[in-house]
Order: C-alpha cells, then sequence, then structure tokens
C-alpha cells in the first residue's frame, strides 16, 4: 500500500479511538485534571525543595522547571501517540493482539493507531504557561534559532520516549510482560529525568546519555538554551538531540518487529 | 481443487513448570525451569473450494493452534501450509486479504464506537471500493438485520447481535476462505440457528470455503458434510459425517423400565453397561441382533414398564473416539 | 477474637500467593531503588558539601531519606490502589459482602502477608546491606528502636485506611483519576517522604502538621534518625493514634455508604 494511503488510514483509525475515548467525556475530563494535578504537584515539590536550598547542582528553580516543562511536552506527545504500547501484554494474555495480526496491514502502525489519548493536551498548556513564565523571569530572548532547536528536540524527545515505549512493549513478545516494565524502567527513568543530570553519579549520567538516552530529552537541550554546563560532556552534545532521536526510534522499531516475528513462532 | 494445503504440520511451545509448596515458591524467584509441549504433532489434510468443515477436538488439541497457523499468526515448526496458494506465515499481509476471521469469544469490533463504525475502518484497512462496500452492507444488513444495531456501541450489543457483526466484518472483503472458530458458544437457540443458517447460506451462495470450530455437535450435524477430528494434537479422523454415523452408528442403546429389579438379565447379542433402580441400559449392534429380538426375549421373562431404543447421537460417537482411539476401516 | 483466625488465613494466603508473582518482587525492589538513587543524589546535591543545614547533618539527612524508601518499599507492597478500583469495578468486593468477615479488616491482613514477603525476600536483605555497607546514623537504644517500628506499623495503618477509602471511591465515581492524582501529591508531598517537614517553608510545614500524612513517613523517619526523641516520640505515637482512629472511622464511613449502595441499588 502507498504510503499516502497509510497516512489516509492513520487518520482514520486515530480519530475512531478520539471518538471512542470521547464517549466518557466525565472520565476523560478527570484525566486531564489528575494530569496537570500531577505535573503540578512535581513542580510544587521542587519548590519546596530549592526553599531552603536555592539551588540543586547549579540549577535555580525557575531553571529546574524549565528542563521540566520540557519533558512534559514531549512525554505529552508520547502519551498521544504511545502510551498504549506498554499495555500490549494485557493484548498478547487475552489474546485480543491476533487481531492485529489477521487484517493486511502492518501490525506496528495498526497497534500504533489503535489509541490517540487527547487527555494530555492538558498537559501541552500546562508546559506552554510555564515556559512563557520562565522565559519572562530568566529573561530568555527567543531567537528563532532558538525556537527551531527547541522543536527539534522535542520532536527528539518524542521519538526518544516513543521508542522506550515501544522496546518496553516489544519485551511482552518476549516475556508476556510489559506494563511492569513500564513501572519497573520507565517511570523511574522519566522521574530521574525531571532533576538535572549533573546531579547523579557519573555511570547513571553515562547511562542516560548513551544506553536509555533520555539526557537527550530534556537535560542536555535545555543545558543549551540555558547556556548552562554539562560536566563531562561536551557543550554542543544537546544539538544531536533529534539525530538520538531518530536512530533509537528505528533501534526500537526493529526490535520490535524482531519480537513479533519471535511471537509467531511462540505463541507465547 | 484444494484451496487449503496442510502437509505433516507441526507445533511445539515451550511452558514454563510450575513449582508448588513453600519451597517450590521460593525457588521459582531463582530459575524457571521448561518443558517441551507439542500442540500440533503431525497434521495434514487438504480442503477443497466451497467445503465447509468442521475441525473439532477436546479442548486443547491443538485446533486454536492449527486455525492460527492457517491465518498467519503463527510459523509452524515444520511441515508446510498454503492457504489459496499461498504461504501465510510468509505472506501474512496478502494471505490476510483472502481469509475472514471470526473469533467467537473476542470481538474483532471497535468496542465503543457505534458498530457501523467498525465497518467503516474495515472498508480502509481492506481497501474495499465503495461500490462492493455497498453492495455487501446491503447484503448483510439484509440477511442478518445489522440495521437494527448498526447505530449502537458494540460494547452494548447482545451477545447474538455482536456474532452477527463480527461475522459481517469478517466478510466485507469478500474472503474466498472464511474460519470461524466457535461461532455459536454463548448463543441461545434462536441465535444459534440464525448463525447456522447464514453460514450455510454464505457457503452456498458466495461458494465461501469455511473452516469451523466449535463444540457443539449441533453446529457440526447442520453445517458440515466433512470433519477432521483431532486429538493431542493427531488427527484421528478425516472424512464424511454420514460415513462416520454409519460405523459408530451400529451401537444402538435399549433402555428398559421393568415392573421389579431383577438380578439377571442376560440377553443373547446384548449388554447390560449400566443399571439403575429397575432401569437398564442394555447396548447391542444393529447388525447382529435386532431390537424386537431383544425385548422379546426379555419379556419372556419379565413385565416391562417402558421402554426407548437410543441411536447414538454424534456427540457421544465423537466422545467414544476420543476414549477409544479411531481404527481407520481395514480397505 | 474468636474470628481472628479467619483473617490471619487471609495473611498466611496472601504470603504464599506473593511467592508465585516473583517478577512483582523484583520490579518493585528494582524501582525502589532507582527512585532510592534519584532521592539520594538530589540530597547529596541539595547539600552540595556541607556538613549540616538547618541544623540536620548530612549523614542523617541521607538517613531519612533510606529510611523513607524502605518504608515506601513497605506501604507500596500491599493491594495497590489500582486493584482496588479494579475489584470494584468487577463486582468483586461486592460480593465479598455476603462473607461473614469485615471486608476492609479481611484486605489489611492480606496486605500483612504479602508485606512480610516483600520486607523478608527483598527489603531487609538489601537494605542490611546499605547500612553495612555505608555510613548511616542507626538509632542505638532500644525504646528508640521500639518507637520507631511501632510509628513505622502505626504508618503503615493511616496509609492503609485512606488509600483503601479512595479506592473504594470508584463505587461512587466512574473515573477518579483527578483526585487520585491529589491523594498520590499528598502521599508523596505532605507525607515528607522526601523532603523532611522541617525543610517546609512554615506555612505549608503548618499544614502538614494539622493532616494525616506526616504519620505515614515523617514521624517514623524522624525518630529513627534522632529528631524526634524522648518524650516526644510517645506524644507521636499518640498523634498517629489518633489519626489511625480517625482514619479508620472515615473508612468504615464510606465502605458502610458503598456497601449499602451495592444492597440498595445493586451496585
Amino acid at each position: 500500500m502507498a504510503a499516502i494511503k497509510y497516512v489516509n488510514l492513520y487518520f482514520k483509525l486515530v480519530s475512531a479511538g478520539v471518538r471512542a475515548q470521547m464517549q466518557y467525556r466525565f472520565a476523560f475530563i478527570m484525566r486531564i485534571v489528575g494530569l496537570i494535578t500531577a505535573y503540578t504537584g512535581t513542580a510544587v515539590t521542587m519548590w519546596v525543595m530549592l526553599y531552603q536550598f536555592q539551588v540543586l547542582g547549579s540549577w535555580n528553580f525557575f531553571e529546574m522547571l524549565f528542563l521540566y516543562a520540557i519533558a512534559i511536552l514531549s512525554w505529552g506527545f508520547c502519551v498521544i501517540l504511545f502510551l498504549h504500547f506498554r499495555s500490549l501484554d494485557t493484548y498478547i494474555l487475552n489474546g485480543t493482539f491476533d487481531r492485529f495480526l489477521v487484517r493486511p496491514i502492518n501490525p506496528f502502525f495498526h497497534f500504533m493507531a489503535m489509541k490517540f489519548d487527547m487527555a494530555s493536551f492538558g498537559q501541552f498548556i500546562f508546559s506552554l504557561l510555564i515556559f512563557i513564565w520562565v522565559s519572562l523571569e530568566l529573561h530568555i530572548e527567543w531567537s528563532s534559532g532558538k525556537v527551531l532547536f527547541l522543536l527539534a528536540s522535542i520532536i527528539g524527545g518524542i521519538l526518544i520516549q516513543g521508542g522506550m515505549l515501544v522496546l518496553i512493549s516489544a519485551i511482552a513478545f518476549w516475556t508476556t510482560k510489559s506494563q511492569q516494565f513500564y513501572w519497573v524502567v520507565m517511570y523511574p527513568a522519566r522521574n530521574l529525568t525531571n532533576y538535572p543530570l549533573v546531579i547523579y553519579p557519573k555511570i547513571v549520567q553515562w547511562i542516560a546519555a548513551f544506553v536509555v538516552p533520555f539526557g537527550f530529552v530534556n537535560y542536555f537541550p535545555a543545558a543549551v538554551i540555558l547556556e548552562k554546563g554539562t560536566p563531562f560532556f561536551p557543550a554542543s552534545i544537546g544539538y544531536f538531540s533529534p539525530l538520538v532521536g531518530l536512530v533509537f526510534f528505528i533501534i526500537a522499531y526493529c526490535v520490535w518487529m524482531l519480537g513479533l516475528s519471535r511471537y509467531k513462532s511462540t505463541g507465547s | 481443487m484444494a484451496i487449503i494445503e496442510v502437509a505433516n504440520v507441526r507445533k511445539d511451545f515451550m511452558i514454563a513448570k510450575r513449582e508448588t509448596g513453600m519451597m517450590g515458591a521460593l525457588k521459582s524467584l531463582i530459575k524457571r525451569e521448561y518443558v517441551k509441549k507439542e500442540a500440533v504433532k503431525d497434521i495434514s489434510f487438504s480442503i477443497n473450494e466451497g467445503e465447509i468443515v468442521g475441525y473439532i477436538g477436546p479442548n486443547g488439541a491443538g485446533k486454536s493452534t492449527t486455525i492460527k497457523m492457517l491465518t498467519g499468526i503463527l510459523v509452524p515448526s515444520s511441515g508446510n501450509v498454503f492457504v489459496n496458494g499461498l504461504v501465510p506465515y510468509e505472506n501474512r499481509q496478502e494471505n490476510a486479504k483472502s481469509i475472514g476471521v471470526v473469533f467467537g469469544q473476542r470481538s474483532q469490533l471497535w468496542w465503543d464506537l457505534p458498530t457501523i463504525e467498525s465497518f467503516d475502518l474495515l472498508k480502509e484497512i481492506y481497501q474495499v471500493s465503495n461500490q462492493r462496500y455497498k453492495k455487501n452492507m446491503d447484503t448483510f444488513t439484509e440477511i442478518l438485520g445489522l440495521d437494527e444495531f448498526l447505530n449502537t456501541p458494540v460494547r452494548q450489543l447482545s451477545l447474538g447481535q455482536r456474532m452477527r457483526a463480527d461475522i459481517a466484518a469478517s466478510l466485507l472483503h469478500d474472503p474466498p476462505i472464511l474460519f470461524l472458530d466457535e461461532p455459536t458458544i454463548g448463543l441461545d437457540v434462536v441465535a444459534k440457528e440464525k448463525m447456522r443458517t447464514f453460514i450455510k447460506e454464505i457457503n452456498q451462495e458466495r461458494k465461501i470455503t469455511v473452516i469451523l470450530t466449535t463444540h457443539d455437535m449441533e453446529d457440526i450435524e447442520r453445517l458440515c458434510e466433512r470433519m477432521i477430528l483431532i486429538d493431542h494434537g493427531m488427527k484421528v479422523y478425516d472424512g464424511e459425517i454420514a460415513m462416520i454415523k454409519e460405523r459408530f452408528g451400529k451401537t444402538r442403546t435399549l433402555v428398559v423400565d421393568l415392573e421389579e429389579s431383577t438380578r439377571s438379565l442376560q440377553l443373547l447379542g446384548g449388554e447390560v453397561w449400566k443399571e439403575e433402580g429397575n432401569r437398564y441400559w442394555i447396548k447391542f449392534n444393529r447388525d447382529e441382533v435386532s431390537a424386537s429380538q431383544l425385548i422379546a426375549q426379555i419379556t419372556k421373562t419379565h413385565s416391562v414398564k417402558d421402554l426407548t431404543v437410543e441411536e447414538p447421537a454424534i456427540e457421544s460417537i465423537i466422545s467414544r473416539i476420543y476414549q477409544e482411539g479411531y481404527q481407520p476401516l481395514k480397505a | 477474637m474468636p474470628r481472628f483466625h479467619v483473617y490471619w488465613i487471609f495473611t498466611k494466603k496472601a504470603f504464599l500467593r506473593s511467592a508465585v508473582y516473583r517478577f512483582d518482587v523484583w520490579s518493585r525492589l528494582g524501582s525502589n531503588l532507582i527512585f532510592l538513587l534519584m532521592w539520594g543524589s538530589i540530597w547529596t546535591a541539595l547539600y552540595a558539601g556541607r556538613e549540616e543545614a538547618g541544623g540536620i547533618s548530612f549523614q542523617a539527612m541521607l538517613t531519612y531519606i533510606v529510611v523513607s524508601q524502605f518504608l515506601t518499599g513497605v506501604n507500596g507492597a500491599g493491594t495497590p490502589l489500582w486493584e482496588i478500583q479494579e475489584k470494584v469495578r468487577t463486582g468483586d468486593i461486592a460480593l465479598e459482602l455476603m462473607r461473614p468477615f469485615n471486608v476492609p479488616l479481611r484486605y489489611l491482613f492480606a496486605d500483612f502477608g504479602s508485606v512480610a514477603f516483600y520486607i523478608v525476600t527483598a527489603l531487609i536483605p538489601i537494605y542490611a546491606m546499605l547500612f553495612i555497607f555505608m555510613d548511616f546514623t542507626l538509632p542505638t537504644d532500644v525504646f528508640t528502636w521500639a518507637g520507631f517500628i511501632s510509628a513505622a506499623f502505626i504508618g503503615f495503618l493511616i496509609r492503609y485506611c485512606i488509600e483503601m477509602a479512595f479506592g473504594l471511591l470508584s463505587f461512587f465515581l466512574v473515573e477518579t483519576g483527578g483526585i487520585e492524582d491529589i491523594f498520590y501529591f499528598a502521599m508523596s508531598l505532605l507525607s515528607g517522604s522526601v523532603i523532611p517537614l522541617w525543610f517546609f517553608p512554615e506555612w505549608l510545614a503548618k499544614i502538614a502538621v494539622y493532616l494525616p500524612f506526616q504519620g505515614i513517613y515523617y514521624i517514623p523517619n524522624a525518630i529513627f534518625i534522632g529528631e524526634i526523641a524522648g518524650g516526644e516520640i510517645l506524644l507521636s505515637l499518640g498523634l498517629q493514634i489518633f489519626w489511625v482512629l480517625i482514619c479508620y472511622f472515615l473508612l468504615r464511613l464510606v465502605w458502610n455508604r458503598a456497601s449499602h449502595k451495592v444492597v440498595v441499588q445493586g451496585g
């Protein structure tokens, strides 16, 4: 099938997903409220933490907020596009995954287009407000170059975190578990990167840069925009964010397809 | 002409061993052992265009595993599978276009959306032309009465409605082959009947080849001429239903209620295999002795209150084959 | 209590059942340790080489965080909130109304079993190693140890009552997402689990002191590192008991309304 047809099909499937979600309007609103509460909660925690101490590894409250806002923004897109990958195990266990395999389209694509969680639009408003607030407080000059760089890094961040979700879901093909891996690997990793990487032991920073490249989601790009040092790493490392994202996502996709062929031979 | 070819197919799984007891529980925290399970050992058959074949076996016999290999969801450990000239697991997407699949236990439809939307989406997924889509929808609406619930979300449909919607959905793209996995499970008598009529109809009018797995033998008797019986991953019978009935149907049971119980009910050509109070079940072979001969023997010595002759249902024939194994007739 | 035996069976069964879910044990421990690393690093960076801040030594602060993470592990090993909600939705809990026992208590005792398994197989081995190989503050007298263990236990009860009450809200609300997150926020910040109350801005500390959450982490942690000592320990325990009674009363109230709803409206 031609690519254009896939794009067309994607929108059809996604809009079905959105309409399905809108059937539960109250739940939808509660989810937006919940997400915003949770993010505000973390921001308040950061504020309380720095109330007495002022800086965390040379990052002040507003700089940390900025770091956090980038993470939330790209995560918001991930929630929309990929979050349901983490429950692939449920689909496999109750047999509903098979339906993606009896249809004449790419199963990865089909699975991805199945859901489109609009609730994270609440997140965008939240992070946009923070960007504005922080920009005023820190007097950030938003040149078009910087805006472009920020957008590119956010795309990088989406690909990195989306890739991670895809990788985690692929584990389900081998172990029939993925949700739990999300809670053990991804959830703590996301929390870890809410704070500047510089505070962690060197080995953790190294892992966050080269193994599970979450450092490229927010820390490296934020350091570039805020002109903060990144000890142990060259200052320009943040520019690689989109590239890292692309490579990581392609790897994740390949692993997923590999897992699928393994699933087809074992049936799990 | 064979539309489905299965040759010496085998499928193994590795299964984690469950440890028991306290120590076993602690041990399994560290290490788990696996055992090989042969879901399908060696199965071959071929199905011609336009047939309805019942694919039967007890739970765990390897039915779903076979179906999954035919639909391209599973790759066989060895052996060959051809569906409509294609190897399903090598050309899964291509194969998907020529098959329709219905899993009775799990809907393929979009749970939260009005039923019609699922059809619209499937139209896109299978690239069904507007003209063909409209024609099929009209036909299905007419035969299956889809219009009464097209605007109801799938989750609110009754099981019967959902099955009707599911089967219509599986046929939208005019597949020449239809796999039905327990299509009547959980349905009431009326809904089952509707379903069977529909399956028969599409088979006859559209020449669709149907492979049907079911636990309901009435489905088989009403729909299939041919039946493939598997057990423990092996084929135990493949042939006409009429033939198996003819062969095993020779054994009849005479049930008699006597006025008073007796110890010695010795009959020539018959064998008492069960008794309960004054009721006796006597097995006999139709070729060796007739029912009236037996009855005459009994009434000579006992006074009979009531009697019936039972013909074996296909169900009991099959359970007999499972228990005793099927010895093919020597030609 | 003659019927105590019934609850004890739930504890035993839950203990054995936990063993089957080996992956749960490892995964919980894994994420617990990552969070320990995170908060340890954060506090190391906040102290930035200083020996003490606000009258609290760096060593004491690190101990606070380690103990807090240990207790987080303990509190997280029971029936999670989502599972309670799931049981409400599927009607499992409503079915238990027919049984001759107190349902909230039955779940509490089941939690004792799974928590005990987790403490014995995962938490104690790992945290004992931490205390052996790292330089943390350990209480030296029996009185402090007894105070800490009692405070941790009562804290567990407070947390259980609040969490269960929140879980039962699903009887009345289709979706509890927003409320849930408020609960999680309160649990993490106001309980003092990651930032001790003495580092709070004054107004916030005042609010936290008047809420039950501090009884879950702050009080046992502070007793452990000796910030709450002597007679204050008894006072804090008294405060916790006060809160556990209130929270249990609250739980009973929610439970009674929920079961009333099941009985009258059929769920």
